[in-house]
């Protein structure tokens, strides 16, 4: 991994990365970096194009245009090599249902030259699933907490989740969730885990990425974005280019407006004119701002591509 | 990943044993009683002796006995056998996965999927033909005394003997393989692959089989219009040329009337019994073809197409 930094090989790097079904863009024109060892939410609506994206990540679908790769390693080159890099969690977990616990790790140790044995069975001896039960008769979050368990015993240096607890009742999202961080955090992984559910990924990620519309509306490290942004509250009818900074979403209550705003944070403190109000934005707040903000909007602007560029 | 793809198709293989036991225990039963009725009816030492027309009486009780047991009832129900076992083995390969999704699993893992597949289909293509060889041996061995007065070309022992029958299964395996990656539902893909398998089937043994070689000729003289007796067809016991297992199509032929040269008699076209194994080696050459085409195009689709 330090290697990796010091090289400035990215985890993950999209390059004008995009994917149509017939006529229909799912994903188009993500460009992305994500450096090593992040825990990295990717939220968005269904039907984002979440799921397209991580497919491509992992090999599993063909980008129509661009290119992904995954620690400097293209997914056009259609190796074994490649796949071993990802560990994939896919989503509603499929596993053989005919298969027992213990099957299902014969199975990854067959398909996976690093497959750790050893960590598969003492995380599942942790948990008190029984190895000889198979599959069909485990509940929905044993069955999660399997699939987990064979990505991380892949041993690779990527963990792609996809929805990985939407399947899930509340107790098991929150016992997936805790696994995963004792799993992921200070272990040098890159995880990219995506959700919908914006509150499961607020305490777990150090990078975001929204995804709206198909196309990637804004990317970076969760700490400077929060840091970027802020909640205006300013008089009704106050003009978009009165505003200091680019406004992301904006709704209007009878006197006042609240307002989004991207800028520099300096500048938001400096200009501050009387009866205006800048408060810190939340994580969930500013999600959704990106969230209910018109598609279109995001590839007019660059603000994806340079938003990945700032520096941690 | 023999382990993987024997973990996933051993119950398909404990069926194929259970079915090749159950046929196993049947020949035997029945073709135990027919060797000694063979015997008993002193046919191996009449068909020794002499020109089987001589042995009109102990062929007629032995056929009498055994016929419809081994060749009716037997042919139309193994008819569509070989069609069924192959589809049911090859339709839920890769149909399956994509139905439950689990091709998501199984494509991610550290094997590239081309791979992933060759090696399925090597390895299950491998036990069709073991499977499909060890029938053909039991049916061999069950029919071979009605075969030694019938010969090999009539269906019902052309159909299940020599390597037609494994190819036939691997053709029904190779069509339903490429149906489930491109329907990407088991039971749909099974019919799919069944339908044009079957008409295949038929078409080859009933417009092409008779054509595989340009048949001989055979010219029948007779004394006295009454002794030009004879017809055509597998069911006579010997066939008109008077040699077992020779396959009579019918009259006709070169020029009757020049090939008699003035004299009094018929002339018939049929296929000499010893070309039983080239004309296996043709049919299950054009199976074997079909099924190396439908392979090899689910091999491309998959490595090409991205799920």
């Amino acid at each position: 991994m330090n290697n990796d930094v010091a090289a400035g090989t990215a985890a993950l790097r999209a390059d004008r990365l995009g994917r149509r079904y017939g006529k229909v863009w799912g994903l188009r024109d993500c460009t992305l970096e994500v450096p090593p060892g992040v825990i990295a939410g990717l939220v968005g609506p269904n039907g984002a194009g979440k799921t397209t994206l991580l497919e491509m990540i992992i090999g599993l679908l063909e980008p129509t245009e661009g290119e992904v790769s995954v620690f400097g390693v293209t997914s056009r080159d259609r190796t074994a090599a490649r796949l071993a890099q990802v560990g994939y969690v896919a989503q509603d977990h499929p596993l053989y249902r005919d298969f027992s616990v213990a099957d299902m790790f014969h199975f990854g140790r067959a398909m996976n030259p690093s497959w750790d044995q050893q960590l598969a069975q003492e995380r599942i001896d942790a948990l008190g699933i029984p190895l000889k039960r198979k599959i069909k008769a485990l509940s929905g979050g044993q069955r999660a907490q399997v699939s987990l368990t064979m990505a991380l015993a892949k041993r690779a240096r990527l963990l792609v989740l996809d929805e990985p607890v939407s399947s899930l009742d509340p107790v098991a999202r929150l016992e997936f969730m805790q696994e995963l961080m004792a799993s992921a955090v200070g272990t040098g992984l890159t995880v990219i885990i995506s959700s919908h559910v914006v509150s499961e990924l607020e305490r777990l990620c150090d990078w975001l990425i929204v995804l709206n519309g198909g196309r990637v509306q804004v990317a970076g490290p969760t700490d400077d974005l929060l840091e970027a942004h802020r909640l205006l509250t300013v008089p009704r009818g106050t003009p978009d280019a009165e505003l200091p900074g680019l406004p992301i979403h904006r709704s209007d209550s009878e006197r006042h407006s609240t307002v989004v705003v991207r800028a520099d944070p300096a500048l938001l403190v400096a200009q501050q004119p009387p009866g205006w109000q800048a408060d810190p934005v939340g994580f969930e707040p500013l999600v959704m701002a990106y969230l209910q903000r018109r598609p279109e909007l995001a590839a007019t602007d660059d603000t994806a591509s340079t938003t990945t560029e700032v520096t941690r | 990943m023999i382990w993987v793809n024997w973990r996933q198709h051993r119950s398909q293989a404990i069926a194929c044993l259970g079915v090749l036991a159950a046929l196993a225990v049947y020949a035997i039963v029945v073709s135990t009683s027919m060797r000694t009725a063979f015997t008993n009816d002193g046919l191996p030492a009449c068909l020794a002796r002499g020109p089987a027309t001589s042995c009109e009486n102990g062929i007629l009780s032995f056929t009498n006995r055994f016929g419809s047991e081994v060749n009716v009832a037997f042919w139309s129900v193994l008819l569509i056998f070989p069609g069924l076992l192959g589809v049911i083995i090859g339709a839920p390969l890769i149909a399956r996965e994509l139905e439950f999704g689990t091709w998501r699993l199984a494509w991610s893992q550290s094997v590239t999927r081309t791979r992933w597949l060759v090696v399925k289909l090597s390895l299950v293509s491998g036990g069709v033909i073991v499977f499909g060889a060890a029938i053909t041996a039991v049916i061999t061995w069950y029919r071979a005394p009605m075969d030694r007065l019938t010969g090999h070309f009539i269906p019902n022992a052309y159909d299940f003997e020599g390597l037609v029958l494994t190819a036939y299964i691997l053709c029904a395996f190779g069509f339903a393989v490429l149906a489930g990656l491109l329907i990407r539902r088991s039971i749909p893909a099974m019919i799919a692959a069944f339908v044009p398998w079957l008409v295949i089937r038929l078409v080859i043994e009933f417009v092409f089989r008779s054509h595989f070689l340009a048949p001989l000729t055979f010219v029948q003289r007779c004394n006295s219009p009454q002794s030009c007796y004879g017809g055509s067809g597998l069911g006579f016991i010997p066939p008109i040329t008077g040699h077992i297992g020779d396959w009579v199509l019918g009259m006709g032929g070169r020029s009757t009337l020049a090939a008699l040269k003035g004299h009094l008699g018929n002339t018939w076209v049929y296929q000499p019994a010893d070309r039983f194994w080239t004309f296996q080696s043709i049919e299950a050459g054009i199976f074997v073809a079909l099924t190396a085409i439908a392979l090899g195009a689910t091999i491309w689709l998959l490595h090409r197409r991205a799920a």
